[in-house]
């Protein structure tokens, strides 16, 4: 995953501007290029290829009446003034922090609070299931300053992205913008930097298997 | 490209900029026809390429107008041209299709503005990149050309390009390298 404008990377790029990127990880990218400049310029080649390429494509006509159907459905459509109070006041708790997370993060987040909300996972540690429409798990973490992310391993591997903040495991100490790997071999055991509330965005593909008490419970009571 | 060819598709692209300001200014539904007459057949072409059949391609379609409809005030000419940003919600919608419905937000929405942050020291200028991407992309030969497209527009892995076009991973990768180092040259080398 990208931490430099470096061309290994380009098969990422290339599939996040065609949209053919795995839902959760085009949301990673994206929250990266909000956080890296190295990353948002690759990203806008990426795009910029791809506009390039619709704007010399070979048109193909659209059925008889396709034109006055678009006419009529803009026609149709009020100015508009959604009703977004409700999903704001459901968001509640942690509301001001979620609106300064870069978007698309802060939307898919603000979206998740009204559907899943928050789930405490320790003291100090709360986590955020987001539907991103993938079949790997996009989760966003809340680590107040101090706190400890419980111990686990994975059964697949986990991406990490620091959003803000700062957090430190057995590899080293992680800062916006970090992106950490981990396969299913390792453990970690994150703890939230101590001047300031740390998010990330986590995804994985296989189910975090917690280890020692917590991962118990967890797996009793199913979760 | 001829330098004649060059210099209309340039004019082209600044008048469609233009129809984009009237939507979003007046909301001037010529504008917005000349938009729909533009872009929504070659919207329709790159549907098809993508293996969408032709119903399903041209309600997409549709659904990709109404939102350039909507979503004109947001449309920023200093960050990208008409086509990259129609492209991109074209991709957008695309995968919104594959997601549960649920309620709509708004990110323009006043409320959900994020407060005023601090600007960043190094700032992207997609401008630029923009424009070097565009005189550069047409001067590539045809084997990098393909295979740009391959992968940028039709979003195949290298793997699958390199099946499709019965050739050795290692030369699709550097041929993508190559064409990909020409179009991210600065301006300043260029001269």
């Amino acid at each position: 995953m990208p931490q430099s404008d470096n061309f290994d990377h380009n098969e990422i790029y290339s599939a996040y501007a065609a949209g053919t990127l795995d839902p959760a990880f085009s949301l990673m990218v994206a929250t990266q290029a909000a956080l890296r400049p190295s990353v948002e310029r690759a990203v806008a080649r990426a795009e910029s290829i791809a506009g390039a390429f619709l704007e010399n494509e070979t048109p193909t006509e659209l059925s008889d009446g396709a034109l006055d159907r678009a006419m009529a459905l803009i026609d149709s459509i009020e100015p508009e003034r959604r009703d977004v109070t409700e999903g704001v006041m459901q968001a509640g708790y942690a509301l001001s922090e979620i609106l300064d997370l870069p978007e698309p993060l802060r939307s898919s987040a603000l979206e998740a609070c009204g559907q899943s909300g928050w789930r405490a996972l320790s003291s100090g540690v709360k986590r955020l299931n987001l539907d991103t429409g993938s079949e790997s798990t996009a989760e966003l973490y809340r680590i107040e300053p101090g706190q400890m992310v419980p111990r686990h391993s994975h059964s697949g591997e986990e991406y990490t992205l620091v959003v803000t903040g700062g957090f430190s495991d057995e590899t080293g100490h992680h800062v916006a913008g970090d992106l950490c790997v981990k396969d299913a071999a390792d453990t970690h055991q994150p703890i939230g930097d101590d001047d300031g509330v740390c998010y990330a965005l986590a995804i994985r593909n296989g189910g975090l298997k917690f280890t020692g008490a917590l991962g118990l419970i967890q797996r009793l009571i199913g979760q | 490209m001829s330098l004649k060819n060059q210099l209309d598709s340039i004019d082209e692209r600044s008048h469609l900029a233009d129809c984009i300001q009237r939507v979003a200014d007046e909301r001037c539904k010529q504008a917005f026809a000349e938009l729909f007459e533009h872009f929504a057949p070659r919207l329709k072409t790159f549907l098809i390429r993508q293996g969408t059949d032709e119903a399903a391609a041209e309600e997409i379609v549709q659904d990709v107008m109404l939102n350039v409809w909507r979503k004109a005030d947001q449309y920023d000419p200093q960050q990208a041209s008409v086509s990259t940003w129609i492209f991109r919600i074209a991709r957008n919608r695309r995968i919104d299709r594959h997601r549960r419905a649920r309620p709509e937000l708004d990110p323009s929405d006043q409320m959900l503005q994020p407060q005023q942050t601090e600007q960043p020291d190094i700032t992207v200028n997609r401008q630029q990149i923009e424009i070097v991407v565009r005189r550069e992309i047409n001067t590539l030969p045809d084997d990098q050309m393909d295979l740009l497209k391959a992968a940028f527009y039709d979003g195949l892995s290298h793997a699958a390009i390199s099946e499709l076009f019965d050739l050795p991973l290692g030369t699709v990768k550097s041929r993508i390298r190559l064409a990909f180092q020409k179009l991210r040259r600065q301006l300043s080398e260029q001269n």
